[in-house]
């Protein structure tokens, strides 16, 4: 900058201090730098380089150019994966989205117990995949007298499969998804509506709103851009969703819960396809990296509603 | 103009049309409020009372309702056999140590590098700033296949350093660290410098103090990040003593044992980070509010 202008001594001069200035700060930062370049500068670079090889890291190691890529074309149980995971997708956030908003309006409330209410309903959230899959694992049995069949046979509804059906394995675990998560959202929507100005509350009222109308008109219009944020979370977590699925359905039943994810663990650990498992997790991280952007795009996350 | 008049009959319709506020009917509202947070919460809260009552049942290897909610005689045989049977106590010992060294390891670095990139001026900041931005929006699955290939090469599969190594720094944890430095007026740095401190004394005596809040808040969020996690550990140990807990749960759960086991199992898994979240339930909803993300 204003250095350019200086004569080539002082020049010289002012770098030097510039560079001792700088070398006490970095002691504070290279324990940083050495994780962040061995756990993920490095793999993220040499994934790269393992997607252009077949390998099982033992004794096997070939050069196949896009070979990796152009198998993508014809492996239709990552057609089935790929479609499995955008089901999930759907299955799984707007539920959650809605959920937990509702929630979060329900404990907003000014009323007695309402953090109570809040901490209880934070608690599946902070508990680990594990313990869900354990006691679910139980509570989805499709046997009649197992706890949901037992429930659903007191309203009158015929005993399910659950985890067994094809068709119900994919959804029975994005309800164990919402229901794990919506405590999470709740508390990222509730600081979005405590942070909404009392006197717009209090103009809706003088025009008469109230109740749902108030939150029609005044709550949602400016709950956007947490909205926005919620969706992006939310959908980033469903595409790379794994713990339930692996302990729960081993992404069976006849491959119905192989989801994107599960198919990149698979192909890497049933069956020693490295290569090909990179060059999936390159697949895997344009996907999430494309819809994340589409829906910052299209859901205008920064823009500025007040 | 119906949702205007003031009486109309008690069906389940008009109930409801008053609690979504067509009608104004404060006390009723409340009523329908409260019926509402206790189903949510019986559904919440119901599944882990069960699994501690089936836990302490003797010889239950079906979980059927209805069931006796307290188990009659209470047993903690359940318990004994998950211990004999499984390395449970190994893999608890596993967690609490990750945990442990990955939490303290976290906020320390978290901490130096947060206040290197709030205050300091250095050849290489913005650069470096950027390149963490960069890797926190990478999604994390797509990086597990790497991240094992180079643990092997390295000959670290089934070690401590690799379950520790990639949680003892925090991109998270820099930026929120970082946030909080900024939140410090700079004066503090003025005076502590006039007085004769060097940066690293200002770092620790003079700052940090101000930011112990913050750390905690960051510590518990690591603390069941890293306990919660399961698909980095579960593909970095392959030998049954390196687990941690949730994937030698995991590997329970998938050998379809009785359920007073199993139940004995999820009780283990559950009770570390339920203690942490009643200690620290004010950090942790903090934390994700202020935030918004996961630690």
């Amino acid at each position: 900058m204003s250095s350019a202008t200086l004569p080539p001594v002082a020049q010289r001069r002012a770098l030097t201090k510039r560079i001792l200035k700088s070398l006490p700060w970095y002691p504070f930062i290279v324990l940083n730098l050495v994780v962040f370049v061995v756990f993920n500068l490095w793999p993220w670079l040499s994934m790269f380089q393992t997607a252009t090889f077949k390998t099982d890291l033992l004794s096997h190691r070939e050069f196949v150019g896009l070979d990796n890529f152009v198998k993508m074309a014809g492996d239709e149980l990552l057609h089935l994966a790929l479609k499995n995971t955008f089901l999930f997708a759907l299955l799984y956030v707007p539920p959650l989205v809605v959920v937990s908003l509702l929630v979060a309006i329900l404990v907003n409330q000014k009323l007695r117990g309402m953090k109570f209410f809040r901490s209880v309903y934070f608690l599946p959230n902070v508990t680990n995949i594990a313990v869900l899959a354990l006691v679910f694992r139980r509570f989805l049995s499709p046997r009649d007298d197992a706890p949901f069949n037992y429930l659903l046979g007191l309203v009158g509804i015929p005993a399910q499969r659950f985890l067994l059906d094809i068709h119900q394995a994919l959804a029975s675990i994005a309800g164990l998804g919402v229901w794990q998560s919506f405590g999470f959202f709740m508390v990222i929507w509730l600081a979005a509506l405590q942070a909404i100005p009392q006197p717009l509350y209090d103009a809706g009222r003088v025009d008469g709103a109230y109740g749902w109308r108030l939150h029609r008109h005044v709550t949602i219009p400016l709950l956007r851009p947490t909205a926005a944020f919620v969706v992006v979370i939310t959908t980033i977590g469903a595409l790379q969703e794994f713990g339930a699925i692996f302990i729960l359905t081993g992404g069976g039943p006849v491959n119905a819960t192989t989801t994107a994810v599960y198919h990149i663990y698979s192909q890497a650990f049933n069956f020693t396809r490295f290569g090909y498992a990179s060059a999936l997790s390159i697949l895997l991280f344009l996907i999430i990296l494309i819809i994340a952007y589409v829906q910052n795009r299209y859901l205008k996350f920064d823009e500025e509603v007040y | 103009m119906s949702s205007l008049r003031p009486q109309a009959q008690r069906s389940p319709l008009t109930l409801l049309r008053v609690w979504i506020g067509f009608q104004p009917n404060q006390g009723l509202r409340t009523v329908i409020t409260y019926l509402l947070m206790g189903v949510l919460a019986v559904s919440t809260v119901g599944p882990f009372i069960i699994m501690l009552s089936v836990s302490l049942t003797q010889n239950i290897r079906f979980l059927l309702f209805p069931i006796d909610l307290i188990p009659n005689p209470i047993t903690l045989e359940n318990f004994q056999l998950l211990f004999a049977r499984t390395l449970a106590l190994r893999w608890t010992y596993n967690s609490f140590y990750v945990a442990a060294v990955s939490t303290l390891g976290g906020v320390f670095t978290s901490t130096m590098a947060g206040y290197a990139f709030a205050r300091g001026d250095f050849i290489g900041r913005n650069v470096l700033f950027y390149m963490f931005v960069g890797i926190l929006i990478m999604p994390e699955t797509a990086l597990i296949i790497p991240q094992y290939i180079m643990l092997s090469d390295l000959g670290l599969v089934n070690s401590y350093t690799a379950l520790i190594g990639p949680w003892f720094a925090s991109i998270f944890g820099t930026f929120l660290m970082r946030q909080q430095f900024l939140s410090i007026p700079r004066d503090y740095d003025d005076a502590a410098l006039i007085d004769g401190a060097n940066i690293f004394d200002t770092w620790l005596r003079v700052l940090m103090p101000q930011l112990v809040p913050a750390m905690v808040t960051l510590g518990i969020l690591r603390f069941m990040g890293n306990w919660n996690s399961f698909l980095y550990p579960l593909i970095v140990t392959t030998k049954a003593e390196m687990r941690t807990l949730p994937v030698g749960l995991g590997t329970v759960a998938r050998s379809g044992g009785d359920a007073g086991l199993d139940m004995a199992g999820a009780v283990l898994g559950f009770v570390p980070t339920f203690v942490v979240f009643l200690l620290g339930q004010r950090y942790i909803i903090q934390g994700v509010s202020l935030s918004g993300l996961k630690g």
